[in-house]
């Protein structure tokens, strides 16, 4: 038992595939969604993936440097600042036109 | 031999959780729980990142997206929510879009990871990439370094703080572009009682 888990320790197919599984869901998400801050949540889903895949490939690729693990940083801020924004246009919309789905979001003027 | 058994077994029960979770993401009806099932994924990546040997990176992901999106992203939830839009039907059409286009990205992925051939890392001794590697890396003013990137980011998240408070706050009247939001004396419309009001009281008839 123990040497048959230690012979299948995950190499870099598993984990990327693991991260391309958790893509391919968010963008589900974002195609299925209605409500804006559904959709916002379902692109979390995704950058969160992209990060993962970032960290894998710093770990598989190039173990003695951390660029990745950079670059993950980056996405995580760079995500958090979308987050702000993202919210701050849902709390507006809704304050000015009473919801937020994206079917009925057709025109950018009142 | 113990150490890769365990982490074969993290990595399966870290993934498979992740996955389930990510599919409460997009299916649940309720866009609370929605938030709530993300929470676990990040954290099951947390645990991912540590699997992986990113302990400053779990710790960063707990701290920023788990303390600080989700909170963020409950609060939107919570902020617009409109009864009509609590229960979330998509239509078959539209699930049927989704479901071909992420299972076409899932099969073309899978199909380019599986004929990928890595580069052996170089054989060597290896400095061990932590916290402190990162953090001078993330400081460095030579052309390896990251110092650019990483100064314009906080300049980022400053635009992003301000830009979301001005599109967030109240719209002011269009008579009065510059309010301050109810915020200075002259525009707080408070009922003094009677005895604290400045006008003489009226006389009893």
């Amino acid at each position: 038992m123990l040497e048959f888990l230690a012979a299948h320790k995950p190499g870099h197919v598993e984990w990327l595939l693991l991260s391309a599984t958790l893509f391919a869901i968010g963008l589900y998400g974002v195609l299925t969604r209605r409500n804006a801050v559904g959709i916002l949540i379902s692109v979390e889903l995704m950058l969160n993936s992209a990060a993962l895949n970032f960290v894998v490939f710093n770990r598989f690729v190039a173990p003695a440097a951390c660029d990745g693990q950079i670059t993950a940083i980056f996405v995580i801020a760079v995500a958090a600042a979308e987050v702000v924004v993202g919210m701050a246009i849902f709390v507006a919309l809704f304050r000015h036109r009473g919801t937020i789905d994206v079917n009925r979001m057709n025109t950018m003027k009142d | 031999m113990m150490h890769d058994a365990a982490l074969t077994v993290l990595f399966y029960v870290l993934g498979a959780g992740a996955i389930l979770c990510a599919l409460a993401v997009v299916n649940a009806r309720r866009l609370l729980r929605a938030a709530l099932a993300l929470m676990f994924v990040l954290l099951a990546s947390a645990g991912l990142y540590l699997l992986l040997g990113a302990e400053f990176l779990a710790g960063i992901q707990v701290l920023v997206y788990v303390g600080g999106i989700v909170i963020l992203i409950v609060f939107a939830v919570m902020l617009t929510s409109a009864a009509d839009l609590l229960e979330d039907h998509p239509s078959p059409g539209r699930m049927l879009a989704g479901a071909v286009a992420s299972i076409s990205f899932l099969v073309f992925a899978g199909g380019v990871f599986a004929r990928l051939e890595l580069a052996a890392p170089a054989p060597g001794a290896r400095p061990p990439a932590d916290a402190s590697a990162i953090g001078r890396r993330l400081l460095d003013f030579g052309s390896e370094g990251y110092v650019l990137p990483f100064e314009l980011l906080s300049l980022l998240l400053l635009a992003a703080v301000i830009g979301g408070i001005a599109v967030a706050r109240k719209t002011p009247p269009r008579d009065q572009p510059f309010t301050s939001g109810g915020d200075a004396p002259g525009e707080v419309d408070i009922v003094l009682p009677r005895s604290q009001r400045d006008e003489p009281e009226e006389p009893r008839a």
